[in-house]
């Protein structure tokens, strides 16, 4: 898509297989919302903010100050303002008390939820709608047909659209000169006629692929992408990550109570490696494509 | 039972779990929202449909998207959910509900998926599937007495007044007896002949989209995607954060609901006629009318 910035294309975490792609996706997502543990969403909201602006750069910077920072602010407000939970009262407003714990929510919700949209920016930029087909296209073959003929269709419609313009430009009824009424009336009509001919192009359509063999059986499907090594040894690695993760979640070692006092456990060796782990789960792309760039660098410095 | 017992040694039990999802209440309704639409994914998919309706469908959702990218410079004003009515009132509640679900989630590889994604297709497909549910026959009927022989671009006011378009309305149901095709006959020529019942009929018909293209859009998408909202940050779900988070919401969900009103108004007869035209042409979706 065009919304895919400067760096995107060249992102050599967005080069491996999909899987891959969207296991780390699943992750980095979900972690932050299952284990609201104060650290873990510092260093999760720090590597979404940091491989968003890489991978879009400045208008990822743009975006992240005129939208997440707002929404941020909403929530760190909105918690407060409505949950009176907990046990430390730092002052009244119109008989309401304010907490220090729900102040201390809303602030970790903010970075949660600045995290996770971060993340779904990263998200928009390396995983395309082919992966997304290709990924579940086996198990909804209906619906992942229509999605991808819809993204097909859109472009299309535009160059449609285009000619059907001009063509009515020729016999005389221009959409974009004469008065106010016309103007409305021929581009209106414009729009008639593409969506009857994209009606009846789709008819078209699905009668030429019905009579290649569409939905026969022992069809495959096109796919560009391989399962290596090379993604082998990253899923390993990245699994491994996880599951010690979810191991130390599961131990009750980093169990966070925010109501109705806010507590952290007291760190324990597990819970020092799981936020280890954590830390390079949520960077592991951003140093993959930061070593790329610099042996890159090297390359070409070398080659001259 | 060891599973149990070593639950219980480490201070969990299942009231942990409820625990937990009380205090998740993004999770937890993430989990609600995909389960429900589970059911129409599979039936949809379990039917094996057509491949022409596949097509159809991927065209309406197409152009719902365009729609929406059409109008990106004005937040809330979003000819979305009037397309999404229409093409559930043409192609019935399952159709209605893929395009709208499919058009939520196709629109976001434009406009950026999020977490909001779940959500948006879930409102939009239940409002595309309600409208099939309502509007179907409302929908087949509009086709019928309308679409007559106007191939061509017939909007932009040019109301077509040909007579013999009404005869139409009772080739659809081909085996009704005598005495329905009576009726229908004459229902059809008072219809045809009167211009002033035909328009006050086609009003009414309009009107009748419009008012649930309000309520769809104000209540139903509005209501789903302000909870959705406080799932995300919110730590309780009390009476005042709804209500909160509901008022906040409702200048942008009256833009929204206005905006499909008017959408609706304009595009409902055109499109309607459109459907109904391809579907009696290509005998899509056969097996149900014929019956």
């Amino acid at each position: 898509m065009g919304a895919a910035g400067a760096k995107a294309n060249r992102s050599i975490f967005a080069g491996y297989h999909p899987v891959l792609n969207f296991v780390f996706f699943g992750y980095v997502v979900l972690a932050p919302i299952f284990f609201m543990h104060p650290v873990v969403l510092a260093v999760s909201f720090a590597a979404a903010m940091s491989w968003s602006l890489y991978l879009n750069g400045r208008k990822g910077l743009k975006f992240n100050l005129c939208f997440v920072l707002p929404l941020m602010c909403v929530a760190a407000l909105f918690n407060p303002a409505f949950n009176h939970e907990g046990a430390t009262i730092l002052f009244y407003i119109r008989d309401n008390p304010i907490t220090l714990e729900s102040i201390v929510y809303g602030v970790c919700a903010a970075v949660m939820i600045g995290g996770v949209i971060l993340w779904f920016v990263c998200y928009n930029a390396v995983m395309t709608s082919d992966k997304f087909v290709y990924l579940f296209g086996r198990g909804i073959p209906a619906m992942s047909l229509i999605l991808s003929m819809a993204l097909r269709f859109i472009p299309l419609y535009r160059t449609q659209a285009v000619r059907v313009a001009s063509a009515r430009r020729g016999i005389g009824f221009d959409a974009f000169s004469g008065g106010f009424l016309a103007r409305v009336r021929n581009g209106g009509a414009i729009l008639s006629v593409l969506v009857t001919w994209a009606l009846e192009n789709a008819i078209e359509t699905s009668d030429s692929m019905r009579s290649r063999g569409y939905g026969l059986p022992g069809r495959t499907a096109y796919s560009i992408y391989r399962f290596d090594a090379r993604d082998r040894a990253l899923l390993v690695l990245m699994l491994a990550l996880v599951a010690v993760v979810v191991l130390a979640i599961a131990t009750g070692t980093m169990k966070t109570l925010y109501f109705p006092l806010f507590s952290v456990r007291d760190a324990q060796p597990l819970a020092g490696i799981a936020i280890a782990c954590h830390v390079a789960l949520c960077f592991l792309p951003l140093a993959l494509d930061t070593r790329e760039d610099i042996v890159q660098k090297i390359a070409l410095d070398n080659r001259s | 039972m060891i599973l149990a017992r070593t639950w219980e040694e480490r201070g969990l039990c299942r009231a942990d779990l409820f625990d937990f999802l009380h205090g998740h209440y993004y999770i937890a309704s993430l989990v609600v929202v995909t389960l429900s639409m589970l059911p129409f994914a599979l039936s949809f998919e379990g039917r094996r449909p057509q491949t022409r309706e596949l097509v159809v469908i991927a065209a309406l959702v197409a152009i719902t998207v365009a729609g929406r990218a059409a109008f990106f410079m004005t937040p809330q004003f979003k000819p979305v959910v009037a397309l999404v009515i229409i093409s559930g009132a043409a192609l019935g509640p399952q159709s209605g509900f893929a395009v709208g679900a499919l058009s939520g989630f196709v629109s976001n590889f434009v406009f950026g998926q999020g977490p909001w994604t779940p959500w948006q297709m879930v409102a939009f497909g239940l409002i595309g599937c309600l409208a099939g549910l309502l509007f179907r026959r409302l929908a087949a009927s509009m086709g019928a007495t309308e679409a007559g022989g106007g191939v061509g671009p017939d909007t932009g006011g040019a109301a077509s007044a040909d007579t013999g378009g009404a005869v139409d309305a009772d080739t659809s149901g081909g085996a009704s007896t005598d005495k329905g095709d009576a009726v229908k006959w004459y229902e059809a020529a008072r219809l045809g002949w009167d211009v002033r019942a035909r328009r006050r009929v086609e009003w009414l018909r309009v009107a009748a989209l419009c008012a649930f293209g309000f309520v769809a859009t104000f209540a139903l998408y509005g209501v789903i995607l302000d909870t959705a909202a406080l799932t995300m940050f919110s730590s309780t779900m009390s009476k005042e954060a709804l209500l909160a988070t509901y008022l906040s919401g409702v200048p942008f969900n009256l833009v929204h609901a206005v905006s499909t009103v008017i959408f609706l108004a304009i595009l409902a007869r055109p499109m309607i006629e459109k459907l109904e035209r391809v579907k009696k042409k290509y005998g899509l979706y056969a097996r149900k009318d014929g019956a």
